[in-house]
């Protein structure tokens, strides 16, 4: 929290700097635009909110730094939803007829399928840097973007990573919640084509207290592994109470719980060299994950950025460059040139050098941190995808599967 | 196959353990204050919240760190019976119960700006399973057990052998009466606020002790406690006893027939079918 306290400052003293120094100018450019973050701060996904909230703020304090947009320095709002996708509208409300905002960054599945509509009749650009939930492959595509992968393509790797690592027989256990559901769906279909024996297969409701009951077939059947989709709060209390209980296979995690601090909340000793985790990630080896890693720490006391880091700072950034190549300082005119700047054209990493060949008149393709971001139809990218092992208390990178493993 | 309904049961007799802790105090405020407060459930997230700093951060002992818990919830519950719940009292149960909501989300957002984002656990050991006849229990789960049976024993005697419990009751049967008879009502709906927040306490104990804590997580028990609570009807509390037991054994065996995600469905489709049958409740007075 302090951190983003210091970002604000930091940025509130730039727009004010660069105001002064830029003097007069044409009205709009004088006055900047504004995005607005909305992303969770509080519950059980506040550790996304805050890695995402970063994420936006380094690429729009380069940007500002960098001499700022044709339409001004560009000001980011930030708003806390918790989670929840009806304080997202009120919220999101609030940042387009209030602030004027032209773009919303950063909610979670459940705020920006409530928010889609509101997008698309205010003409706002609305975008995820997480959001993999399938209701957005029906409802994306104008307005409403993500760059990330869709839902699926996690079913589709812990299919893959269940059936290499050679199990005779997998658990399922499910938080009921559709983005959980829908990949486990597409998980336990590999699971079958494989002829894996899938021991139980159960959705269960998150906020209990224990889920002692649900375990009490799982264990019976002391399957080699389980696959755990679920948020952070049940899946802890889940892997406690199937160790306790005599669990000693294998477990592959969803992404919920590829943070630092499972190692912390479970115990180190109960998850390594015995626990996986499945995320959309970015190629580490990326030359442009590199240099954004550098950037994060040099910013950050020398923190690595955390999940869905990358794909949030390529988010302000192509927003940014979207409304330099329409000349428009609008959502309408972002939603207009977004799928553009990152499709063909002069390869460019950074919003400078995308500027510099948009004002050549050259057409461009941003590949950022994350990877190339080509939208689909659906509004959607493809992700590379990584598994982590659990290794003396950190998540160690144990296999990635680069875009192209999952395009048909 | 008998061993896995066995096994079944000793889940859903837990559930009922925790569910009877954390509705007693519920059931108590609706007996005596007549209305239904919401913001019982956010008090066992704040003794929870207590307990977790002083094991966690202070690194002190459970049981000390337990009792402290407790006995700060229960002035809490006092404190917000005296300055919120008193001087509204007069407009209706309605109006209070209101009230409770807006309470419940003052508590939740002072949970949420001291504690923060995330979710915590206890710094105490995994449990430790034993077998019994091929069925597994673990100590956590035994303590849970006991933490209900200590509670509900000690609230008996109390009720019956005190003067307080004695006038508590009398206030719940008719307050009016009680008052014309000379009880002190004032200070009888202060032990009453006491103990009922005490139970809350006493629930957050057992919630720390088995549940991963998040701001939100004692809240989501809410509609549990509601069913028990309906369930039980007015009148004695030995109803809840029986109630939270009924609760917890059939959400908890329906796992066995049913997918896991009709768990909470269960819980109120007895209600209904118990109330269609006996509109009392369990217990032998009208709601």
């Amino acid at each position: 929290m302090t951190s983003k306290l210091t970002f604000k400052k930091r940025l509130a003293s730039s727009v004010v700097a660069l105001s002064m120094a830029l003097g007069p100018q044409a009205a709009s450019a004088e006055e900047g635009v504004t995005f607005g973050v909305l992303v969770p701060l509080t519950g059980e996904l506040g550790e996304f909110g805050k890695i995402v909230a970063n994420g936006v703020q380094l690429a729009v304090n380069q940007i500002n730094d960098e001499g700022g947009t044709s339409c001004g320095p560009i000001r980011t709002v930030v708003a806390d939803t918790g989670g929840n996708p009806e304080t997202g509208i009120r919220e999101a409300s609030k940042m387009i007829e209030s602030e004027s905002a032209v773009a919303i960054l950063g909610p979670t599945s459940g705020v920006m399928v409530a928010l889609a509509d509101l997008a698309k009749r205010t003409e706002t650009m609305l975008m995820s840097p997480y959001a993999g939930t399938i209701t957005l492959n029906e409802l994306g595509g104008d307005f409403v973007f993500r760059t990330v992968a869709s839902d699926l393509g996690d079913g589709a790797v812990s299919g893959l990573w269940l059936e290499e690592r050679g199990y005779k027989s997998v658990a399922f256990l499910i938080q009921n919640e559709e983005s959980t559901i829908s990949p486990a769906e597409i998980a336990k279909s590999a699971v079958e084509d494989a002829g894996i024996e899938l021991t139980d297969y159960i959705v269960y409701n998150p906020g209990q207290p224990s889920y002692q009951a649900e375990l009490i077939s799982v264990l019976a059947h002391n399957p080699d592994a389980i696959y755990l989709a679920g948020g952070q709060n049940s899946s802890v209390t889940v892997i406690k109470e199937a160790t306790a209980g005599g669990f000693e296979g294998e477990w592959l995690f969803t992404a919920d719980l590829a943070v630092p601090e499972v190692f912390d909340l479970i115990g180190a000793e109960l998850l390594n060299d015995r626990a996986f985790v499945e995320q959309a990630d970015s190629d580490p080896s990326l030359p442009e994950y590199q240099a954004y890693s550098e950037l994060h720490q040099s910013k950050t006391d020398g923190e690595d950025p955390g999940p869905f880091s990358a794909n949030s700072y390529d988010m302000a950034n192509l927003v940014a460059l979207a409304m330099e190549a329409s000349g428009e300082c609008t959502g309408a005119g972002i939603n207009s040139k977004i799928r553009d700047v990152a499709h063909e054209g002069d390869v460019v990493t950074t919003f400078a050098e995308g500027r510099a060949a948009l004002q050549q008149g050259a057409e461009i393709n941003y590949e950022g941190a994350s990877g190339p971001v080509a939208f689909d139809e659906t509004g959607t990218v493809t992700s590379p995808y990584t598994v982590s092992a659990a290794k003396d208390g950190v998540w160690v990178l144990e296999k990635f599967y680069p875009a192209s493993t999952f395009i048909e | 196959m008998s061993i896995l309904i066995a096994q079944y049961l000793v889940a859903g007799v837990v559930t009922g353990c925790f569910l009877i802790v954390a509705t007693l105090g519920f059931s108590l405020t609706r007996q005596v204050e007549g209305f239904l407060n919401i913001a019982h459930a956010e008090l066992l997230g704040i003794s929870a919240f207590i307990l977790w700093s002083l094991v966690n951060l202070a690194g002190w002992y459970f049981i000390p760190s337990a009792v402290i818990a407790v006995g700060i919830t229960a002035v809490l519950g006092l404190f917000i019976g005296r300055v919120v719940y008193d001087p509204i009292r007069k407009f209706g149960p309605a109006v209070v119960l209101i009230s409770s909501v807006g309470v419940a989300y003052v508590l939740g957002g002072g949970l949420d700006a001291v504690v923060g984002t995330g979710v915590r656990t206890m710094d105490i050991p995994l449990a430790t399973s034993y077998r019994f006849f091929g069925v597994r229990i673990t100590d956590y789960q035994m303590a849970v057990i006991a933490m209900a049976a200590v509670t509900g024993l000690s609230l008996a005697l109390f009720m019956s052998k005190t003067t307080t419990g004695l006038t508590i009751r009398a206030m719940s049967d008719n307050p009016e009466l009680a008052a014309s008879r000379g009880i002190d009502v004032v200070k009888t709906s202060r032990a009453t606020w006491l103990l009922s927040s005490g139970l809350a306490g006493l629930g957050g104990v057992s919630l720390a002790l088995i549940a991963t804590l998040s701001t939100d997580i004692a809240f989501q028990q809410i509609l549990t406690i509601i069913a028990v609570a309906i369930l039980a009807g007015l009148g004695s509390l030995y109803s809840v006893l029986i109630a939270g037991q009924v609760v917890g054994i059939a959400m908890d065996m329906s796992v066995l027939w049913l997918p896991a995600g009709y768990r909470p469905l269960i819980a109120f489709a007895l209600v209904i079918v118990v109330l269609l049958v006996r509109p009392q409740g369990l217990s032998g007075k009208s709601t």
